[in-house]
Order: structure tokens, then C-alpha cells, then sequence
């Protein structure tokens, strides 16, 4: 894990095996960083909910709403898998103050990026469901 | 320095007809695209399956994971226009620098975010390849021929020589192939796709085919071809035998081989 992360860490909070961190649909900006153990990334479809990918240590998660400006909602839920998970919430207005510092091309690129991942994330969830 | 920053920020206007490429998969840029009018479907090609990904309209940003991805400038998937279409077109050059200066958190999570985004591709890829041999499968049990085929068929893996039968003499150099399986009625032989550069595989074409089969004994037939079915990495052909030449004991051979065991 990169040392600069560790700056950013404004708090620590530990959820246990099955709990929700993060509620698809909810509103919320905080982006997380995993201290230790996993999470399920889980999204909802018409034939139940789904897990489409576990998050480990060292990966974050949550940074979808930020990087998309902050007006949309959560895409997927997170929950804690295996055991319990520590996480680490990161310092939002160090990253506020990071991204406003970009140059808007760059910012352009960026939500293109989110936009992608937000498709494509749908779009395999419907290919998975209907196999 | 004013004409040098002209330069950097010089965008210019492309056209594409319908069906021209835009950005090859595999190619090396980091080009930004913005549609300013038309479609493009962006897909990528994996074991010689095109996966869709995505069709975008106009105002959609093309290129940019090329840019933001520290590891290579590969470009990960094509776009390809589908109708008439304008795109703006720009180097990030400067953009490069600034983005290599934004906090190195920040980017950290872009980088996350796009090696998701590539897990997300790879694993398309899977699903769409997975589709394409249920087709095949499907495809194999709705053709005619296998449909109507009326003997036990007996599912097996044998190489065998094989060779274009014209007017009863043999013509081409012989090809090897591999046999699927085989029944009283014909069999299903699978070859390489370029096997057909020398010699057409089409519907109603004669081959020789021998063989060795597993029990020891030689088969040499003559069949025709009932259906072609072309997956990612093999052609299957559905071949139904010309009669039986019973003095060869073809018959008898074919028959004891085929016996239930």
C-alpha cells in the first residue's frame, strides 16, 4: 500500500462479516480504503442480488460518486466478507481540493472513465442474470 | 510560444464513412476522440470473438484509459463508426505532464478504477467466447443432418487424412483433420480454418477420409459435406458417407467399432 494513502485516513471503523458498508442506491461520498480483509462488491438485478467482484487490502472503494462529481448515487453495495474488515475513510476535502486543481480536460476524462465503469458494470451484471 | 501553445491545444475535425476503424485494439495512442456526430461501437476482439462493449453517441469521450493508464498506451478495445460520423480529436501532450503532478492519491484511485474497469473487459470477453461455443453447439444440434441422423453416433477424437474427391479420382494434396464423431451414417469432421486455402469446405463437396480406427483397423471413405460450422478455431463439417463399399468390409468394420461396449 502506498504510504500516502495512510495520510489521507481521517478515521478507522471495523464492520463484521455480512455487514453493509456502503447501500446501492443510498447517497453518500465518503471513499474507502481497505486496511484489512475483504469486501463483496454486490449489485442488485430483477433475479436477485449478485456479487460481481471482492475487493482485498489496499483497494478502495466508494470513489465513483467523488469522481463523478458527487450528485449520483451509489452503484453497487459493499459488504464486509470473511471475518471482519478494518477500513479507513479518506480525508474528502484533500481529495476535493486535489481534483478542483485538475485541469477540466482532465476532468472530462475522468468522468468519461466513471461513466465506463458504471456501463460496463451494469452491462455484465445483465449478461451474468440472463445466462 | 503563443504558436507553440496553438499547437497543443489544436484540435482538429476527423471524419469517418460508416465502418471505417477508428482506434485498433492493440495499437499504441493516447489520442483523445469526442463524437461529435454519428455512432461508434466500441468492442474488442478476444480468440477471434468480437465482444461489444459499447456504442456511444455524440458528446461521448473515446481514448482517455489509453491516457490514464501508467503501465501502457495500448489502446484496450476498437471503435469502429457505425454510420457517417465527426469526431474532434486532440493530443493530451501537455495533459501528460499535469496529470503526472495531481495528487498522488487521487491518482491511485483512477488507477484502481481503470484496472476495474479492464477486469470488468477481460472477464466480457470470457462471457462473450462462452456464448459464441453455446452457438456453435446449438447451431451443430439444430443442422439439418445431425437432426435427422438415425444412427447411434459415437463420440470420438481420431486424426485422419483427408482429401477433395472430384468425378471419383482423387485430386488435392490430403489435409489432416480430426474426427468428432462418427455413426453407420457419417461423421463430423473438425478441421483448421486454413485448411480452406487450398481447398473449398462447402456444402455438397466429396472427400476421401481416411483413417485408423482406435480397434486397429483402417477406414478409407467417401462423404459429403451437409454443413459447415465455423467456430473461433476450427471448422466442423457434418458429413454424411457416400453408400458403403461393403466389399472393403467398411461396413463390418465401422459396424463392430460402433457397437456399444
Amino acid at each position: 500500500m502506498h504510504p500516502a494513502l495512510h495520510l489521507y485516513i481521517v478515521e478507522e471503523t471495523t464492520y463484521s462479516d455480512g455487514e453493509v458498508i456502503i447501500e446501492e442506491g443510498s447517497q453518500g461520498s465518503w471513499i474507502y480504503l481497505i486496511l484489512e480483509g475483504s469486501a463483496k462488491v454486490k449489485k442488485r438485478t430483477p433475479k436477485g442480488t449478485i456479487t460481481i467482484d471482492i475487493l482485498r487490502e489496499g483497494e478502495i472503494f466508494g470513489e465513483m460518486v467523488f469522481l463523478e462529481g458527487g450528485k449520483s448515487s451509489r452503484s453497487a453495495s459493499i459488504v464486509a466478507a470473511e471475518g471482519q474488515v478494518r477500513v479507513g475513510l479518506l480525508d474528502t476535502h484533500k481529495l476535493i481540493d486535489d481534483y478542483e486543481a485538475l485541469p477540466s480536460e482532465l476532468k472530462t476524462l475522468i468522468s468519461s472513465l466513471m461513466l465506463k465503469l458504471r456501463n460496463t458494470t451494469s452491462k455484465v451484471c445483465s449478461i451474468i442474470v440472463a445466462k | 510560444m503563443i504558436k507553440d501553445r496553438e499547437q497543443t491545444h489544436m484540435k482538429k475535425v476527423l471524419s469517418y464513412e460508416k465502418g471505417e476503424l477508428i482506434i485498433k485494439q492493440g495499437d499504441y495512442g493516447i489520442s483523445i476522440y469526442k463524437i461529435l456526430s454519428g455512432k461508434v461501437k466500441i468492442f474488442r476482439t478476444y480468440d477471434g470473438v468480437e465482444v461489444p462493449l459499447a456504442t456511444l453517441e455524440r458528446g461521448s469521450i473515446i481514448g482517455e484509459m489509453a491516457f490514464l493508464n501508467k503501465d501502457k498506451d495500448v489502446r484496450s478495445a476498437s471503435a469502429r463508426a457505425l454510420e457517417d460520423s465527426e469526431l474532434e480529436v486532440w493530443h493530451p501532450r501537455d495533459l501528460v505532464e499535469k496529470y503526472a503532478q495531481t495528487s498522488i492519491v487521487l491518482r491511485i484511485i483512477i488507477d484502481q478504477a481503470l484496472s476495474r474497469l479492464l477486469r470488468i473487459n477481460r472477464f466480457m470477453d470470457q462471457l462473450a467466447v462462452r456464448k459464441s461455443e453455446q452457438k456453435c453447439q446449438l447451431k451443430t444440434k439444430e443442422d439439418p443432418w445431425s437432426s435427422t441422423r438415425e444412427f447411434y453416433r459415437k463420440e470420438v477424437d481420431i486424426a485422419c487424412q483427408y482429401r477433395a474427391a472430384q468425378g471419383g479420382k482423387a485430386s488435392s494434396a490430403p489435409l489432416t483433420g480430426r474426427i468428432k464423431d462418427i455413426s453407420m451414417g457419417g461423421l463430423c469432421l473438425e478441421v483448421l480454418p486454413r485448411n480452406e486455402a487450398t481447398t473449398a469446405h462447402e456444402v455438397g463437396k466429396m472427400f476421401h477420409i481416411d483413417t485408423v480406427l482406435p480397434n486397429g483397423q483402417d477406414l478409407n471413405v467417401t462423404a459429403e459435406i451437409v454443413s459447415v460450422t465455423k467456430r473461433p478455431r476450427a471448422v466442423r463439417l457434418g458429413m454424411k458417407f457416400k453408400e458403403l463399399p461393403d466389399y472393403y468390409g467398411t461396413k463390418k468394420t465401422l459396424g463392430f467399432f460402433l457397437m456399444p461396449s
